[in-house]
């Protein structure tokens, strides 16, 4: 597996750990229009700093390990498949956000609903992204 | 990208050149050993620039290296 395909893996799982973090935490507001929680807003702020953390701890531990292969620039089949999987998660944020709006116009979601409807839409496409691009780098391209 | 019609001798051709590995062929060539790989298994179908740099470093014209297996295509609105 080569380097970018393994911070492709860390990214994706990081992302999907902190995620549920956050949307696990007690008490859960599974509703549109939230109540203003300071709880909660830490519980937010320490899911993006645990990501940071554990991200950057396991791309240099990865660095290190293949240091070479770090320091290598991307050649033209890995940009292809940057391209390719930034494109796919272009549309899910597109839409994710649209729907987002539509939630907020339709269904009545308050500005903190709103916000999380937005969150949640940016890491969706951050997820589909990491994921698009393992599955390009297994399929060749 | 799941397989092309475009075959590709690299593996004979690194077995001839006293089994020359992905990971030289790669460095010489500028991509990585993956890219080799890929392009080694039909998966992937390189750029006309590397798919040159990679018959340079063999020694040997582009069609020596490369093939395409199937048909071209008629352009439409061909006269017939």
């Amino acid at each position: 597996m080569s380097f970018r395909e393994k911070t492709a893996w860390i990214t994706l799982i990081t992302l999907i750990v902190t995620s549920l973090l956050f949307i696990l935490h007690p008490p859960l507001q599974l509703t549109l229009a939230p109540e203003p929680d300071f709880f909660s807003l830490h519980v937010l702020l320490l899911s993006i700093a645990t990501f940071v953390v554990i991200e950057i701890v396991a791309i240099v531990v990865v660095r290190m390990r293949s240091p070479r292969d770090a320091k290598a620039p991307l050649d033209e089949r890995e940009r292809l498949i940057v391209l390719k999987a930034r494109s796919l998660a272009w549309y899910v944020l597109a839409t994710s956000s649209l729907g987002s709006v539509m939630v907020t116009i339709h269904l009545g979601a308050n500005e903190l609903g709103l916000a999380y409807c937005v969150l949640i839409s940016f890491v969706l496409s951050l997820m589909v992204n990491y994921a698009a691009r393992i599955v390009y780098y297994r399929r060749g391209a | 990208m799941t397989g092309t019609a475009i075959t590709n001798t690299i593996r004979k051709l690194r077995f001839e050149r006293n089994e020359m590995t992905q990971q030289d062929l790669a460095e010489r060539v500028g991509v990585t050993r993956q890219t080799i790989n890929a392009i080694e298994l039909g998966k992937y179908s390189p750029s006309l620039e590397v798919a040159f740099r990679i018959a340079a470093v063999f020694g040997v014209r582009l069609e020596e290296v490369f093939s395409h297996d199937g048909g071209i295509p008629e352009p439409r609105g061909a006269a017939r």
